[in-house]
C-alpha cells in the first residue's frame, strides 16, 4: 500500500538527477550544443541564405555558364553542385530532412521496439516465442518489395504525403533489432533479485515491465538508438534510390554524400561539406547519447 | 534444452513457407511484370510470355505449384535470366557472399569486442575515447563512401589491391570489400560491447568477485564478458544472416558476383522465382542464426532457462 | 575531431592523385599481352539467345557469337555483308533475295545454309519462343499473324481464303469463328514470307514496302541460330557454355553470370583468318564509378556507352580516350494529353517553349534536340528548326489558355514523372527550374522505380509529363516515328492521328529515297505540331577506350563488329583521339 507514494517520489527525482548528471558531463553538453546549433542552422539557415544572396536549394542559374560545379568561394562557401546550385543551402536543407527522418524514425523504433521486446522477454514462454518468430518473419520479407508495394498502393494518388510514407517504411524495419536487444536484456534481468522482490510483493506485470525493467535496459537501448539514427539516415538514401525517399530537387545528407562520393575525384568539395556536416552531427548525437546513458544508468545512481 | 532446439528447428519449416507466401503476395501487388519494358509489348506476345511461364493459370494453381516445388526444394527457373535455375544461382552466388560476409563478421567481432571491452574496463581513459571515436567514424562513414575512398587510396594511388571484381578466395580482391563491409559492424559491436560491459562491471556479482580479491583480468574474462556480451549477441544473429546472404552496396561497388547483387535486380525485375528463392534462403539463415543466438544466451547467462 | 582531420587527409591525397600530371589519357595505357580485349558490357545479359533479349548490352555480346545475313558497319552502322554475300530487292522493296556465302559454318563445323536462316526466323516468330523483339519482323508476310497465333479464314464450300488485297486476311481465332460459312485455318510457320530457294539463296517477302529491311537485319533478333543444338538441348539449355554452338566470329569459352562471359576465336568462322582478337572478356557491371576505377587502373580496355558519369564530363571530354559522338537516342518528355490542363495544345506548347534547350544541352554535355528524330545521323533527312526557346511567346500562350493569373493554374494536376536515374533527375531538376523561372509555375517532380514507372506511363496513369527516350532499332528515322504508329494508339500520350499513320504508310511506299525522307519529315512535323512530346536532348555516345584498342568507333549505336577490333602494341599506330570515322 505504501509502494505508491515511494514510486512517485523516485520517478520525479530520477529525471531531475539525471539532468544534473548530464550537465556535469562536458562532452555531452558539447554534443547537446552542437546538435542544437545544427537544428537551428537547418531550420533558419535556408531562409537567411535566400534573403542574403537569393540562392535556394533548387535555384539553377539562368546563365548556362554558371550551371556547373564551382569550388568554395565567398558567394558559395561550400561551392556549388553540378547544376550550379548553392551547396550550403542544399546541405542545410538536407539537414532538415535527415534530422527529421533520423529522429522520428528512431523515436518510433524506440517506442515499438522497447514495448514489444520487453513484453516478449518478460512474459516468456510461448508468447515470447510467437512474438520473436513474428519478428523473424518481418526480417525475412524483402524490404524493397514492401517499399515498392507501399508506394504503388498509396504513392500515386492518395493524399498521404511522401514524407509520411518514408517514416512508415523506415519505422517498419528499424524497430526489429531494437526489440531483440531489449528482449535479451529483459530476459537476463527478470530473474534478478529486485524483480523477484517486486513480483513477490504483488506489483502488477505492467508496472514491473515499465517501472523496474525498463530503466535497467535503457543503457544498451540508448546506445543502440544512437546507432539507429545514422543507420536510418543511410536507409533514407537507399530509399531515394528506389524512388521512395525525398523527391528531387529536395535532398538529404545521405543523397548528397552519395552524389559527392561519385564525384570525389573531380569535385571533392561535394563530398567534404555534406560528409563533415553529417559526421559532426552524428558525433554530437553520440556524445549526447553516451551522456544520457550514463546519466540514466540506475547503477551509477546508486553511487 | 534439446527439446527446445528441436521444436525451433521444426518450426522453421512452416515459418519459411509463411515468409514465402507473404513475399509472393507482395510481388503480385507490385506494379509491373517481369516482361514490362520500355516499349509496350503487343498483347499477343504478352500472352505468349505469360503462357510460357505458367502465368496464364489461376492464381491458386500457380501458388499450389510454387509451394509443392518449394517443399521439394526446387525454386524453379529465373524469369529474367533465361534458362538459369534459381538453385543454380544460389549455389553459385552463396560462396562469394558467404566468404565476404563471414570474414567481415569475424573481423567485426574480434576487433569490436576487444575494443569495446578495453574501452569499458578503462572507462573515460584515452583508450576509451580513441576506440569509441574510431567506432563513430565507422558508423558515420557509410559504406558507399568508405568503399570508394578505400579504392581511391589503395587501388588507384597505391596499387595495392584491385579496384573491383572477384578473383576467388584467397586473393587480394577480398581485402577491400571485407574491410568496407566490416567497418560499420565493427563499430556497432564495439559500442554495444562497451555499454554492455559497463552495465555488468557494476553488477553485484562482479563486486563480489572483486571483494574476493580476484584479479581484474579474470573478472573481465570469466565473469563480466558473459553478461556484457548479451546485446552483442542479440545484434549478431540478424547481422550474420544479412552479412552472409549478400550486401547489396558492397557487392555493387566491388562488382562481386554475390547474392545481394542478384537480389536487388531480382526485385527491380520482378523475377518472382529468384526473389522467392533468395528470400526463402535468407529467412532460413535468419531463423537458424537467431536460434543460435537464443542458445548462446543460455550458455552465456545461466539464469536464462528455456 | 581527429577522424575528420583523417578524412581530410585522405581526400586531399586522393584529389591530388586525380589531378596529377597525365598523358592526356584517363589512367594507364599499357596494352595487355596478346590479342585479348576486356570490355565492360553493362548489365548482366538476360540471355545470350539472340531471339530473347531486347537490350543493347545483350545485343553487343550476341554480336560476337552470332552473325546474321548482314552486320553493322563499324563506322556508319549501315548494313554490310555477313552470312549474305550480296542481295537484291524488287522495285517496291517488298521482296529481298539474299545470296549466302558457300563457306559459312557454325562453330561445330556444320555449314550454314538457307534453311538455317529460315529456321532462325521461324523460331524467333514462334509464339512459344515468346520473343519480345518479334515485332521487328512484322514487315515480313504473315509474320505477325503467326506470332500472334492468328488464323486465315477459308470458305467451307469453295475452299478459297478470305483476301485482303493480294494477301490472305489474318483474323484472330474468335473473329474467324464468327464469320459465316468460313472455317479458321491456323497460320503455320511455313506460311511466313521467308523461303530457301536453294542452299545458298533466301527470299524474304514483305507485307508492305520496307526500304530499310536490310538495315534492320543486323539486329540480334535476325541472327542465325543452330537448329541442331536447340532441338537437342531445348530453348532453355542450348545457350549453356557446354552446349552452345555459334555462328559468329567467336564462341563461348566460359560464362559466370554477374562476373564474366569469355568468348574465344571460332576457327570454323568463314572469315576466321581476318579475325584479330583471340579472346574477348565481357564484364557485366552496373556501377559507373566502379567502371571508371577499373578502366583507370587498366583492368579493362573499353566500356559500353553512357558510362562516363555526367559530372566528370567537364574533365573527361578533353581526354584523348573519350569517345563522344552523336547517338541515335532521343530524350523527350511525353505528355498525357487527355487530362486537364495539358489537354490544351497551347499549354503544351507553352511548356515546350519555356525550356532553354541549348542551356540544358550544355549542362548535360550533349546536343539539344528540337525535333523528335535525332539529328545529324540520317543523311538527307531534313532538319527541323522552328522549335526555339521563346519565353515571351510561352507566356502569351498561357494567357490565351486562360492562365493569366498563374494561381489559377492547377499545379496539383500536373507532375513531372521520371524513373530513378542520376541523369533523369538532373534533367528533371533543370527543366523544373526553367519552368519556375520562365513561366512562374513550379511543377512537382516525381521519381519512380523503373517497372512502376513503365506501368504508370503505359497506362496513362501519370499527370502531366513523363520522361521518355528511344534507342532506334535500326538506322532509319521511321524507327522513331513508329512509336506513334500504333493501330490502337497505345503510345502513352493519348494522342493519335490517323493522318499521321497514313503519311508514314505513304512514305514507306515511296520508292525515291529523298522523297521518302521528306514524307517521313512531314509525319514528324505533325507529331511536333501536336506537342504530345517535348523533345529535350540528343544523347552522346559517351564511352572510353584505351588508345591501343583499334577498330572500335564511336558510331551512333555503339555497336562494334568485334571481328574488326584488335589490340595494337605499337604506340605509333595508336588512336590519339577519336578515330577517323
Amino acid at each position: 500500500m505504501s509502494a505508491i507514494p515511494i514510486e512517485v517520489l523516485a520517478g520525479t527525482s530520477l529525471w531531475r538527477n539525471a539532468w544534473h548528471r548530464l550537465l556535469r558531463n562536458r562532452l555531452a553538453v558539447l554534443g547537446m550544443i552542437l546538435v542544437g546549433a545544427m537544428v537551428v542552422a537547418c531550420a533558419a539557415g535556408p531562409g537567411i541564405i535566400y534573403r542574403a544572396t537569393g540562392y535556394t536549394y533548387d535555384f539553377i542559374p539562368k546563365d548556362s555558364g554558371l550551371v556547373k560545379s564551382f569550388p568554395p568561394s565567398l558567394t558559395h562557401p561550400m561551392g556549388t553542385d553540378i547544376a550550379g546550385r548553392d551547396l550550403l543551402a542544399r546541405v542545410l536543407l538536407g539537414g532538415r530532412i535527415s534530422l527529421m527522418v533520423g529522429i522520428i524514425a528512431t523515436f518510433v523504433s524506440l517506442i515499438i521496439g522497447i514495448t514489444y521486446g520487453a513484453t516478449a522477454g518478460y512474459l516468456g514462454g510461448k508468447i515470447d516465442e510467437a512474438m520473436m518468430r513474428a519478428v523473424d518473419v518481418l526480417y525475412s520479407i524483402p524490404y524493397m518489395m514492401i517499399v515498392i508495394v507501399l508506394l504503388s498502393l498509396f504513392g500515386s494518388r492518395s493524399p498521404l504525403n511522401q514524407l509520411f510514407l518514408l517514416f512508415l517504411a523506415l519505422g517498419a524495419v528499424s524497430w526489429l533489432t531494437m526489440s531483440r536487444i531489449v528482449r535479451g536484456q529483459v530476459i537476463s534481468l527478470k530473474n534478478q533479485e529486485f524483480v523477484l522482490a517486486a513480483r513477490a510483493t504483488g506489483v502488477s506485470r505492467r508496472k514491473i515491465i515499465f517501472r523496474h525493467l525498463m530503466p535497467n535496459v535503457l543503457g544498451p537501448v540508448i546506445v543502440y538508438a544512437t546507432l539507429t539514427i545514422p543507420n536510418v539516415m543511410l536507409q533514407e538514401a537507399f530509399l531515394s534510390f528506389l524512388g521512395l525517399g525525398v523527391q528531387a530537387p529536395l535532398a538529404s545528407w545521405g543523397s548528397l554524400a552519395a552524389e559527392g562520393i561519385r564525384n570525389i575525384a573531380v569535385f571533392p568539395w561535394q563530398l567534404i561539406f555534406p560528409g563533415v556536416t553529417m559526421a559532426v552531427t552524428l558525433f554530437s548525437l553520440n556524445f549526447l547519447g553516451d551522456g544520457l546513458r550514463d546519466a540514466l544508468d540506475p547503477q551509477t545512481r546508486k553511487m | 534444452m534439446l527439446k527446445f532446439v528441436i521444436r525451433r528447428l521444426l518450426s522453421t519449416f512452416p515459418m519459411v513457407l509463411l515468409v514465402v507466401t507473404l513475399t509472393w503476395g507482395l510481388i503480385r501487388l507490385a506494379p509491373g511484370n517481369f516482361y514490362t519494358g520500355e516499349r509496350v509489348i503487343a498483347p499477343a506476345i504478352e500472352k505468349n510470355l505469360r503462357a510460357k511461364y505458367g502465368f496464364d493459370k489461376p492464381w491458386y494453381v500457380q501458388y499450389a505449384k510454387l509451394m509443392s516445388n518449394i517443399v521439394r526444394g526446387d525454386f524453379g527457373t529465373s524469369l529474367k535470366y533465361e534458362g538459369q535455375s534459381v538453385n543454380e544461382i544460389l549455389r553459385r552466388t552463396l560462396p562469394v557472399s558467404m566468404t565476404i560476409g563471414l570474414l567481415a563478421y569475424i573481423l567485426a567481432l574480434s576487433i569490436g569486442i576487444a575494443a569495446g571491452t578495453l574501452a569499458a574496463v578503462r572507462q573515460n581513459s584515452r583508450v576509451d575515447y580513441a576506440s569509441m571515436t574510431l567506432a563513430m567514424l565507422g558508423i558515420s562513414l557509410p559504406n558507399f563512401v568508405l568503399g570508394p575512398l578505400l579504392v581511391l587510396l589503395f587501388s588507384l594511388v597505391m596499387y595495392w589491391f584491385p579496384p573491383a571484381r572477384w578473383d576467388g578466395f584467397p586473393s587480394r580482391s577480398v581485402v577491400l570489400p571485407v574491410i568496407t563491409l566490416s567497418a560499420i559492424y565493427t563499430a556497432y559491436v564495439a559500442r554495444l560491447t562497451r555499454s554492455g560491459m559497463l552495465e555488468v562491471l557494476r553488477a553485484d556479482y562482479i563486486r563480489t568477485a572483486r571483494a574476493k580479491g580476484l584479479d581484474e583480468k579474470t573478472i573481465v574474462r570469466r565473469h563480466a564478458m558473459r553478461g556484457g556480451l548479451l546485446p552483442v549477441i542479440s545484434f549478431s544473429g540478424p547481422a550474420l544472416a544479412f552479412l552472409v546472404t549478400g550486401t547489396v552496396v558492397v557487392e555493387r561497388i566491388f562488382a562481386l558476383p554475390g547474392m545481394g547483387n542478384y537480389f536487388i535486380n531480382a526485385n527491380l525485375n520482378r523475377d518472382e522465382p529468384l526473389i522467392i528463392g533468395i528470400v526463402a534462403f535468407t529467412s532460413i539463415a535468419i531463423l537458424l542464426f537467431n536460434l543460435l543466438v537464443d542458445i548462446a544466451y543460455a550458455f552465456v547467462d545461466p539464469r536464462i532457462r528455456y | 575531431m581527429r577522424p575528420i582531420i583523417l578524412v581530410f587527409c585522405v581526400l586531399a591525397l586522393t584529389s591530388c592523385a586525380a589531378s596529377s600530371a597525365d598523358s592526356g589519357f584517363f589512367g594507364t595505357t599499357d596494352p595487355p599481352a596478346g590479342q585479348v580485349l576486356r570490355y565492360i558490357s553493362g548489365s548482366e545479359p538476360e540471355s545470350i539467345d539472340p531471339a530473347i533479349p531486347s537490350g543493347q548490352p545483350e545485343a553487343r555480346v550476341i554480336m560476337s557469337m552470332f552473325e546474321g545475313l548482314t552486320e553493322y558497319d563499324p563506322r556508319t552502322m549501315g548494313p554490310i555483308p555477313a552470312i549474305a554475300e550480296s542481295w537484291e530487292n524488287n522495285a517496291d522493296f517488298t521482296e529481298f533475295t539474299f545470296h549466302l556465302r558457300k563457306n559459312a559454318r557454325f562453330s561445330n563445323g556444320d555449314p550454314i545454309t538457307a534453311s538455317d536462316v529460315v529456321y532462325s526466323l521461324r523460331r524467333g516468330l514462334n509464339p512459344e519462343t515468346a520473343a519480345r523483339n518479334a515485332y521487328l519482323a512484322y514487315y515480313i508476310l504473315y509474320a505477325q499473324g503467326y506470332n500472334e497465333a492468328g488464323v486465315f479464314a477459308r470458305d467451307t464450300s469453295t475452299g478459297e481464303f478470305v483476301m485482303d488485297g493480294k494477301f490472305r486476311k489474318v483474323f484472330s481465332e474468335k473473329e474467324a469463328r464468327a464469320l459465316k460459312g468460313k472455317e479458321p485455318v491456323p497460320i503455320k510457320a511455313e506460311d511466313i514470307g521467308v523461303a530457301a530457294i536453294d542452299d545458298t539463296t533466301v527470299k524474304l517477302s514483305l507485307v508492305q514496302s520496307a526500304p530499310f529491311m536490310v538495315a534492320l537485319l543486323p539486329h540480334q533478333f535476325f541472327r542465325v541460330v543452330p537448329r541442331k543444338a536447340i532441338e537437342k538441348y531445348g530453348n532453355d539449355h542450348w545457350t549453356r557454355a557446354e552446349n552452345i554452338v555459334t555462328s559468329g566470329a567467336f564462341m563461348v569459352k566460359e560464362r559466370v553470370p554477374y562476373d564474366k562471359l569469355v568468348v574465344v576465336r571460332n576457327p570454323m568462322y568463314w572469315d576466321a583468318a581476318n579475325v584479330k582478337l583471340d579472346e574477348i572478356r565481357f564484364y557485366p557491371l552496373e556501377e559507373e564509378t566502379t567502371m571508371m576505377n577499373l578502366y583507370k587502373a587498366g583492368a579493362v580496355d573499353a566500356t559500353y556507352n553512357h558510362t562516363v558519369p555526367n559530372a566528370w564530363l567537364d574533365f573527361m571530354m578533353d581526354k584523348k580516350d573519350y569517345m563522344g559522338a552523336r547517338e541515335m537516342v532521343n530524350e523527350y518528355y511525353q505528355i498525357n494529353t487527355l487530362k486537364r490542363p495539358m489537354n490544351d495544345p497551347r499549354v503544351r506548347k507553352a511548356f515546350n517553349l519555356a525550356i532553354d534547350k541549348e542551356s540544358l544541352a550544355k549542362y548535360q554535355h550533349v546536343k539539344p534536340l528540337t525535333a523528335f528524330v535525332p539529328q545529324g545521323i540520317f543523311p538527307g533527312y531534313p532538319a527541323h528548326s522552328e522549335d526555339l526557346f521563346d519565353v515571351a511567346r510561352a507566356n502569351d500562350l498561357l494567357e490565351e489558355a486562360g492562365y493569366k493569373d498563374r494561381s489559377k493554374f492547377p499545379v496539383n494536376e500536373v507532375e513531372l514523372t521520371y524513373n530513378t536515374s542520376e541523369r533523369n533527375r538532373q534533367i528533371a531538376e533543370f527543366v523544373q527550374a526553367q519552368w519556375k523561372q520562365n513561366l512562374g509555375i513550379t511543377i512537382p517532380l516525381k521519381n519512380m522505380e523503373f517497372k512502376t514507372f513503365l506501368t504508370t506511363r503505359a497506362s496513362l496513369d501519370y499527370k502531366g509529363f513523363a520522361r521518355s527516350g528511344w534507342i532506334g532499332d535500326f538506322v532509319d528515322p521511321v524507327s522513331y516515328l513508329n512509336i506513334f504508329y500504333t493501330p490502337r494508339g497505345d503510345n502513352g500520350t493519348g494522342w493519335w492521328d490517323s493522318r499521321f499513320v497514313a503519311v508514314i504508310d505513304e512514305a514507306n511506299r515511296t520508292l525515291d529515297h529523298q522523297a521518302r525522307l521528306n514524307k517521313l519529315f512531314e509525319a514528324e512535323k505533325m507529331l511536333l505540331e501536336s506537342q504530345a512530346v517535348i523533345p529535350l536532348i540528343q544523347q552522346s555516345t559517351n564511352w572510353l577506350k584505351k588508345p591501343y584498342v583499334k577498330g572500335m568507333y564511336p558510331n551512333s549505336g555503339t555497336m562494334h563488329a568485334w571481328k574488326f577490333v584488335y589490340i595494337e602494341h605499337d604506340p605509333s599506330k595508336w588512336d590519339y583521339g577519336v578515330p577517323e570515322m
